[in-house]
């Protein structure tokens, strides 16, 4: 069964059956969260306002659009309506660093454990919205056509963006490298 | 060479995801053998683009699909449980409450502020209302009591005319105290002018319906003299349609020198008690 026709049923009535599209996508938008956020109990929290929000407004899903178009529109809403509320805490990107260094100190950890971490450094430094479309394209597994239409911008720009994107995020990894060895 | 580098840097975003096909990767491919900065370029990302793949997936922790779960039920539930939400849902009448209530928080904190003020609003004026009510009966109170005392200080002048007009306030007295009865009961037996015993009759209709008044208007028949007055009180008796009169009107009509015209009534009046 497709989404689609996932979803056909979920608005028809058989709420129940959200789960089959729960179980397909909660992994996918519960790392696009933690990429996005680097905090794992909000990744968790917003993943499950998604599924809340699909519930809800699920007479407006139409079948003009895939599915998990429609998924992820709603999961960036989740994420601009957070970052609204909660605009003056302390920024998210610190948090990852304390997530990811509290364990261990970098001198202990092994080389690929080591360059996890300033990749995932390097991207939580990438701006908002370079770092929207290389999660999206890169860890989401969405095509460029797609992250247009989701954004709402032409595929250029949508390519231009991961390529810069690649870009900025590489400076800064082997600048963080670089200042570690 | 056929296109210049920027044409092909501007295809390695697709490079990257492998949505070229095979011939324009083979065009950049050869490209990039050729020139140094292209090739750095694509090596550079794709280096890039190849190293993120150790971010590998994480899982997220049990409570997510509990709380799914838990989240679906009791939507489920809702929906099941509640007719009435059917029906609403049914004329949209929930979304038009969705709409009406702001989704900014700042608009929604004004809102609470207009129905907070609104209702202490509310809760002013009818508090404001109460203490009116309770001032106007205070004052209404304070008028009675008021008229009584003059009513009772006038039947005591020595004035016939101020006696009478003590006898015109007792009529505005709606509940009058015992003693102010007491005072116009004593005014009807013992007045020494006959107009002012006269009027005192009709004073006393007023209040005939308490007991202690009724029972003073019996009594008095027999303290009266004036055949004007004791006609008056007869016509009253009867109009009252006082059985305890019975008695004190055959008292009456036993004593002599009775004017005739109070006996004829006196004597009607029994027929018709």
């Amino acid at each position: 069964m497709t989404d689609e026709e996932v979803m056909r049923n979920v608005k028809s009535g058989s709420v129940k059956m959200l789960a089959v599209l729960f179980e397909r996508y909660h992994v996918k938008l519960y790392n696009y969260f933690l990429r996005l956020t680097g905090n794992k109990g909000l990744g968790e929290d917003l993943t499950q306002e998604v599924f809340l929000r699909i519930l809800k407004y699920r007479d407006t899903f139409r079948y003009e659009s895939k599915f998990t178009t429609w998924m992820y529109q709603i999961g960036r809403n989740v994420h601009i309506d957070y970052l609204r509320k909660y605009k003056n805490e302390m920024p998210l990107e610190e948090k990852w660093e304390e997530e990811i260094s509290a364990d261990t100190q970098p001198e202990q950890k092994t080389l690929e454990e080591q360059d996890m971490m300033f990749l995932h450094k390097a991207l939580s430094q990438l701006t908002p919205a370079k770092k929207e479309v290389l999660v999206l394209s890169r860890f989401q597994g969405m095509k460029y056509q797609e992250i247009s239409q989701l954004l709402g911008c032409s595929l250029s720009t949508v390519k231009v963006q991961v390529h810069r994107a690649i870009k900025d995020l590489r400076k800064t990894y082997l600048s963080l490298k670089g200042g570690i060895t | 060479m056929n296109k210049n580098c920027q044409d092909f840097q501007d295809q390695f975003p697709d490079y990257l995801t492998g949505d070229l096909d095979a011939k324009a990767v083979e065009s950049i491919r050869d490209h990039v053998t050729t020139c140094a900065n292209c090739r750095s370029e694509l090596e550079e990302l794709t280096g890039t683009w190849t190293q993120l793949g150790i971010l590998s997936e994480e899982q997220p922790g049990p409570n997510l699909r509990k709380n799914f779960y838990t989240m679906l039920e009791s939507y489920q539930q809702e929906l099941e449980s509640s007719p009435l939400k059917k029906f609403f849902d049914f004329f949209k009448i929930k979304d038009i409450g969705e709409k009406l209530w702001p989704r900014r928080p700042i608009f929604q904190l004004a809102a609470v502020m207009v129905f907070l003020i609104m209702g202490f609003t509310i809760g002013y004026f009818m508090r404001l209302y109460n203490q009116n009510t309770r001032e106007i009966a205070r004052l209404h109170q304070e008028n009675q009591s008021f008229r009584q005392q003059l009513t009772v200080s006038l039947l005591n002048q020595s004035s016939p005319s101020q006696r009478l007009k003590g006898l015109m306030w007792s009529r505005q007295l709606e509940n009058p105290a015992d003693e102010t009865l007491e005072t116009l009961l004593y005014t009807l037996n013992h007045d020494p002018n006959v107009n002012v015993r006269l009027t005192a009759v009709d004073a006393l209709y007023l209040f005939s319906d308490h007991p202690q008044v009724k029972q003073g208007l019996i009594e008095s028949l027999q303290k009266q003299n004036s055949p004007l007055v004791q006609i008056a009180l007869i016509d009253l008796l009867v109009e009252m349609r006082e059985k305890k009169a019975i008695k004190s009107l055959k008292q009456l009509l036993e004593k002599n020198k009775l004017n005739p015209e109070v006996k004829a009534r006196a004597q009607l009046s029994l027929e018709l008690l």
